[in-house]
């Protein structure tokens, strides 16, 4: 296999880098929703009404107003007008959102780490180059939650510290199928794909600025993991596994290879989860 | 069932077919080419959803959006590196560090189109323009190819730059059906002030990789501006149109690292280094249709 190993390392370092910096300024963006979460607490108790009349509002609005990427006629009206009642009124509605976001992020984490457990994927027989995919993309799905995590607490909610319930059977049903790199591939695609199309649908409709900020800012991505997947998946079922190295054999590979990774000019949410999927009950 | 949830329910199990059809494909090319074709079904197929989500588009003179203007600010923090005519390759894009999102006020970077139009009506005119440039610079570059002037071409390049090509242009009519839709003119042409940089730029591309480097750092600047308008805009259908169009552009992104030999996904969150000021939509013309 062409594979560069120093000149990976060399990469992943300056990613690493990248990502450090990165880190410091998501913790300054962070840091601005604990402050806003306490400014918030500092005015006064939410009012328990007004939370359960915005957030059956809000539910009724997600339902029948927001399918796939555009946004019911008046709904945008209707959430200026609901987030205008109060300044509180807008958590309680972000959070479940957020803690169902934290648990398909705490499953991918769980479902990476079993990925590397097997021979094929984290062991002698893996292809170096999705090793260092899988491991580092499990790692930024460890940041995601985090993130999503502390934003929950910035706004007086609480932490999800489970997987979202019905990808997880998804995944408990596929673990013992998991004969090959492929089917790996396969699976974290469906909770990556999953996870970009659930983000895509939050962005339009949390109500918190840095709430939309973050999430918008983990849904691309996901969309990337799904991207590499999608090529990845393409080169395996093509018997050109011994290709996915770093830098690619570009010349080689087939036309079709150059497009696979990113299907649709717009991103769907037909695979959004429920935004209330996740959320701590 | 109702039409959408037909409509979602084809879309789904299309959308299936692609990926299984892409996991079951053989490596031969005319195979490949048939994968592509059902990518090519899928693109489509998200048509009738971006479709409605534009004629969703609230009237954008209405007093809301006027609000935005003053609520917000949009995009001031890269205005400087424009405006002092930095190279396109010289300014930071998806691999540069999140700036923190940083926003300022919105009237001062909107001095020369006038007080009178809307914040997102110019979010979305600058994004058409946005597009419409990455479109000429793939048009240009797939043209250049064709005329050997960049050396051997991969297959597997010049089908992405078609592909990206493609969808850029699908981006440009999207946002143009929301400017048509709030009554006024599409923006047709590149956005002048990137054009002129990026011409520069693309006069000293004598290779395949040359292109990519500018493709990916166009592309980051689309990803990076879309991120910051998700946070900017005032209607929902616009940030629904933006967030279905940023996770694309990063997708285009990791791809290319993939090709450039760099590892693809750098990043755990998106990055707003490189964003389009809105005083990037200075010289586009808001003329009422």
């Amino acid at each position: 296999m062409d594979y560069d190993e120093h000149g990976l390392g060399q990469l992943i370092e300056q990613s690493d880098d990248i990502q450090a910096d990165a880190m410091r300024a998501g913790r300054a963006s962070l840091d601005e929703v604990v402050e806003r979460g306490r400014e918030r607490r500092a005015h006064g108790e939410i009012d328990n009404e007004e939370v359960e009349e915005f957030s059956t509002r809000r539910a009724a609005a997600l339902r029948h107003g927001l399918a796939g990427a555009g946004a019911a006629v008046g709904l945008g009206a209707a959430i200026l007008a609901l987030s205008q009642t109060s300044a509180f009124a807008a958590a309680p509605g972000d959070v479940q959102i957020l803690q169902t976001a934290a648990a398909i992020e705490n499953l991918a984490v769980a479902t990476y780490g079993v990925a590397l457990t097997l021979p094929f994927i984290g062991g002698a027989a893996a292809n170096p180059v999705v090793k260092t995919f899988v491991t580092k993309t499990r790692q930024q799905h460890v940041e995601h939650a985090a993130a999503f995590n502390a934003s929950i607490r910035a706004l007086g909610g609480k932490p999800q510290t489970k997987p979202d319930p019905v990808l997880l059977q998804v995944v408990d049903k596929a673990k013992p199928t998991l004969t090959s790199a492929a089917k790996v591939v396969d699976l974290a695609i469906t909770l990556e794909n999953g996870a970009a199309e659930t983000y895509v649908k939050d962005a339009a409709v949390l109500e918190d600025l840095n709430a939309k900020d973050l999430t918008a800012s983990i849904m691309g991505v996901e969309a990337q993991h799904v991207a590499i997947l999608l090529a990845v998946r393409a080169l395996l079922a093509g018997g050109l596994g011994a290709d996915i190295t770093l830098p690619p054999p570009i010349a080689k590979l087939p036309a079709a290879a150059g497009s696979v990774g990113f299907p649709n000019a717009f991103y769907s949410t037909t695979a959004a989860r429920p935004a209330t999927e996740g959320a701590v009950r | 069932m109702t039409d959408t949830e037909n409509a979602n329910t084809d879309r789904a199990a299309r959308r299936g077919t692609v990926l299984s059809g892409v996991a079951d494909m053989a490596v031969t090319e005319s195979e490949l080419r048939s994968a592509t074709s059902d990518v090519a079904d899928a693109h489509r197929d998200t048509f009738p959803q971006m479709r409605a989500s534009i004629a969703q588009w609230e009237e954008l003179e209405g007093e809301s959006t006027r609000r935005a203007l003053s609520r917000r600010g949009f995009l001031a923090t890269a205005g400087a590196m424009i405006a002092g005519g930095v190279a396109l390759a010289a300014l930071p894009a998806a691999a540069a560090t999140r700036s923190g999102g940083t926003i300022a006020a919105a009237r001062a970077g909107l001095p020369a189109m006038g007080s009178d139009v809307p914040l997102d009506v110019v979010v979305a005119g600058l994004a058409a323009s946005l597009e419409n440039l990455a479109v000429a610079t793939y048009g240009a570059a797939l043209k250049a190819a064709g005329a050997h002037k960049l050396g051997p071409v991969p297959p597997a390049i010049a089908n992405f730059a078609t592909v990206a090509m493609a969808q850029h242009k699908d981006h440009a009519a999207a946002w143009n059906s929301v400017l048509v839709r709030a009554r006024y003119k599409p923006i047709t042409a590149a956005n002048p002030v990137y054009a002129s940089v990026v011409d520069k730029d693309f006069a000293h591309v004598t290779d395949v990789a040359g292109v990519a480097e500018l493709a990916l750092t166009l592309e980051g600047v689309a990803a990076a501006t879309y991120l910051e308008a998700i946070k900017a805009l005032s209607t929902p259908a616009a940030v629904a149109i933006a967030a279905s169009i940023q996770p694309v552009e990063m997708q285009h992104v990791a791809v290319l690292n993939f090709v450039l030999g760099r590892y693809p996904v750098p990043l755990a969150f998106g990055s707003l280094s490189g964003a389009a000021p809105v005083s990037a939509a200075n010289g586009l013309d808001f003329a009422k249709s």
